[in-house]
């Protein structure tokens, strides 16, 4: 059954589920930002992190990372975490800013490195294009282009990624604010993990909410 | 809008308070509403553009039972409130977020609700949380009766009499809201597909409107119950004596992380609200006109504060050195010339050695009261673009990133965070009702589920990290090694631009009050008669004394 989960709720129960599963606040911040813009764009950006974030789940974070400074940044686990690979370069914008192509090699769910890294383009008010297989997607300050091959925007895995600054002048689609359309499943799997975060109640916790007067009065 | 641009007093900076002054909980949480307050610009706006009102529908039978819709007609767009009121029996009445049922629901509606709507509306708006609304309804609130005052009220009026003022004023309204739900939650249209309308830009807009007309249907619906039980003798209201009904709102732990969260956004009401305070210090003379009308609202003041009760130890101490400081106010007024040399400034600076907190912040709302033209156009810097904090510059040089927390941070070095009361707390969300709560530390179970809400702790153990780190010299060097610190390190560099951004007080101390950060925010609101029930959890008062949507506008055809 379709649910409709606002752009909000997406960031929040994805940025909860991916502290679940063990990033720290702040990449957890980075997964619920890209879930959100993909949704905004009709990508199915929440069911992909979702199936990211259960393959991520209990592992250790340094498998993930990228190793050296060689290029093509490659994981001593075998595939780049998009999260974690995607904040990095972000971080390193500034460098895409002055020509540099950034190129990876095995790496899962292309799709969410190129909306973690697509955050960076709206502060530098400047686009970012991440490439893979037959896919080139491109994160502009406030829009979205996608061109090539649509099949391959879903890999769960490639073998190569690059990334770089790109052609301001493309043609690009506007992000939706409207609630994006999910199968309740996922949905509810997504909550199952978010709730993983929440502390479960005590009598200390419920007594020290409210102010345990009556409000007949 | 970039503010900086449109300064008339780029001078003012000079009498701005600093941050280190400004961003600490007891000052904070000594705050009252101000002129730029959220519900105060909403108010002017909808007078300014002359907005239309009607209520569209009366549909409640005679036992106070039904539905009903308030539309407020703008130039470009409309909003209803659409309001059900409910048969709530008096052991279900509570003002915990974890209630399941309320006397009154409502959903603030994007435009005007065919019966379709309404219908869809009433499955879900008074399930509140366990119900679904959608991108038509940009906000989701309840309303519980002060039951006391209520019957009085509907006993009054239904003999034919005015209820009694000592009661009115002593309550101050005839129902209180507990929570008032916006921007994206349980389904309502996102912040960001409001975000571009002028009327709703700034912050909490849509969510005051709905509170402005539940206030009125409130008032209403008393009126309409007293009627049906006294018939021909029952009376209305005096419109004199119904000004003095506000709306209340029950708050506790849930509203607290908002300012932490929202950094940039933190920064802009207090850049706003100093920016206000520095202009008028600024003034190089008081014209007479100023001057009266600073004084009409001094003894405004006065009067409220009267007015203004609580039972909460903290609070009763609080309003007694206020009361104590509007009588040395006044003696300065009655003593000292106001036409003396920048004479607003002479008078903060004595408030500063000689007032509390309480009159201090009290002071600042005065101030500014008389220049509307000069500090009004502030209130449209205080929306924020959350994203601009979230970018971190990763070629930062860790030793700018350092240099930031040594000059900026001081407050959060300086903390022993080894010692029991400098970590007695700690922030978590409940699993029971998905709400924000602080426990103690050593005392109970969950710690592990700390939300990263310990600001200064976490900058000190991030500085710690750095003074050893031994890697590369950039930010992003940094963390894509330690991760941990990336929710700090995008704080602390956010700080190096919007300076207001933090509260300078450790959030995790034993002796931390969260009603300190509750009536900052409130008062950004333009809550007022703040009543501390518990030191996490208030009773506030809305839109007292504002007119009512009838006598603001002029009526919809």
């Amino acid at each position: 059954m379709s649910y409709h989960l606002t752009l909000a709720e997406t960031e929040t129960s994805l940025r909860k589920a991916a502290r679940a599963c063990g990033l720290d606040w702040g990449l957890a911040e980075e997964a619920g930002k890209a879930a959100r813009w993909l949704a905004a764009f009709n990508l199915p950006g929440p069911e992909t992190m979702l199936a990211h974030l259960q393959q991520l789940a209990g592992k250790d974070y340094r498998a993930f990372i990228p190793q050296g400074s060689a290029q093509p940044w490659h994981a001593s686990g075998g595939l780049l975490c998009p999260i974690i690979t995607g904040a990095a370069l972000a971080d390193r914008s500034a460098q895409m800013l002055d020509g540099k192509v950034f190129t990876l090699g095995p790496t899962a769910y292309p799709l969410l490195l190129a909306a973690t890294v697509g955050q960076a383009a709206r502060c530098h008010q400047t686009v970012f294009t991440t490439a893979w297989a037959g896919v080139r997607v491109s994160c502009f300050e406030n829009g979205l282009s996608i061109e090539g091959n649509h099949d391959d925007l879903l890999l769960t895995r490639v073998d190569a990624v690059s990334c770089q600054q790109g052609d301001l002048s493309s043609p690009q689609q506007l992000p939706s604010t409207l609630a994006y359309a999910i199968d309740e499943e996922i949905v509810k799997h997504i909550n199952e993990l978010a709730f993983k975060i929440y502390a479960p109640a005590t009598e200390a916790s419920r007594a020290g909410a409210g102010a345990g007067l009556t409000d007949n009065d | 809008m970039d503010c900086a641009d449109k300064n008339p007093m780029p001078d003012a900076s000079n009498f701005r308070r600093p941050p280190e002054v400004v961003m600490r909980l007891a000052r904070m949480g000594s705050f009252h509403q101000t002129r730029l307050s959220f519900m105060r610009s909403l108010l002017r706006r909808l007078k300014n553009e002359d907005w239309k009102f009607k209520r569209n529908l009366w549909a409640i039978d005679e036992r106070g039972f039904g539905r009903a819709v308030y539309t407020v007609y703008g130039p470009e767009r409309n909003y209803s409130l659409v309001a059900f009121s409910h048969d709530l029996p008096d052991h279900m009445r509570s003002d915990r977020v974890i209630a399941t049922a309320w006397d009154a629901t409502f959903a603030l509606f994007d435009g005007i609700p065919c019966e379709a709507d309404l219908d869809r509306l009433k499955q879900n708006v008074p399930k509140q949380e366990a119900g679904r609304i959608s991108d038509s309804e940009l906000s989701l609130s309840r309303a519980n009766r002060s039951v006391r005052l209520w019957q009085h009220v509907v006993e009054c009026l239904a003999a034919g009499k005015q209820p009694d003022r000592e009661q009115v004023e002593a309550v101050g309204y005839l129902v209180r809201t507990t929570a008032v739900y916006g921007s994206g939650k349980f389904g309502a249209a996102d912040r960001l597909s409001i975000a571009d309308r002028p009327e709703v830009s700034a912050p909490f807009q849509a969510e005051l409107l709905s509170v402005w007309l539940t206030r009125a249907f409130s008032l209403d619906l008393v009126e309409h119950i007293a009627a049906a039980q006294g018939g021909e003798q029952a009376v209305a209201i005096d419109p004199e004596l119904r000004c003095r009904f506000g709306v209340g709102n029950s708050t506790g732990l849930g509203m607290a992380p908002f300012l932490i969260n929202h950094p940039a956004l933190l920064n802009n009401w207090m850049m706003a609200r100093e920016e206000a305070l520095a202009r008028v210090r600024a003034l190089p003379q008081a014209e007479a006109p100023a001057i009266t009308d600073f004084k009409q609202h001094f003894e405004r003041a006065r009067f409220n504060v009267a007015q203004w009760h609580s039972e909460h130890p903290i609070q009763i101490e609080k309003l007694a050195t206020l009361r104590a400081d509007l009588e040395l106010m006044s003696s300065y007024i009655a003593d000292k010339s106001l036409s003396a040399d920048h004479p607003w400034d002479r008078f903060y600076r004595w408030a500063e050695a000689n007032l509390s907190l309480e009159g201090q912040e009290q002071m600042v709302s005065l101030l500014i009261e008389p220049y509307g033209e000069l500090v009004d156009e502030l209130t449209q810097c205080m929306d924020a673009d959350e994203h601009l904090a979230f970018f971190i510059d990763g070629a930062m040089p860790l030793a700018r990133l350092r240099e930031i927390i040594e000059t900026q941070c001081q407050w959060a070095l300086q903390v022993d965070y080894e010692q029991p009361e400098n970590r007695a707390r700690f922030w978590y969300t409940s699993a029971e009702k998905l709400e924000p709560r602080v426990g103690e530390r050593f005392d109970e179970p969950g710690a592990e589920y700390e939300l990263p809400l310990a600001v200064g702790c976490d900058i000190k153990q991030m500085h710690t990290a750095l003074m050893v780190w031994e890697g590369g010299q950039t930010t992003a060097e940094f963390l894509l090694v330690r991760p941990e610190h990336r929710h700090t390190a995008r704080r602390v560099q956010n700080l190096a631009v919007r300076p207001y951004a933090e509260i300078q007080d450790n959030l995790i101390a034993a002796d931390m009050l969260p009603i300190d950060i509750l009536r900052c925010k409130l008062s950004f609101f333009g809550a007022t008669k703040f009543d501390p029930r518990s030191d996490r959890w208030v009773r506030i008062c809305m839109y007292q004394d504002a007119p009512f949507p009838h006598e603001l506008l002029a009526a919809a055809p």
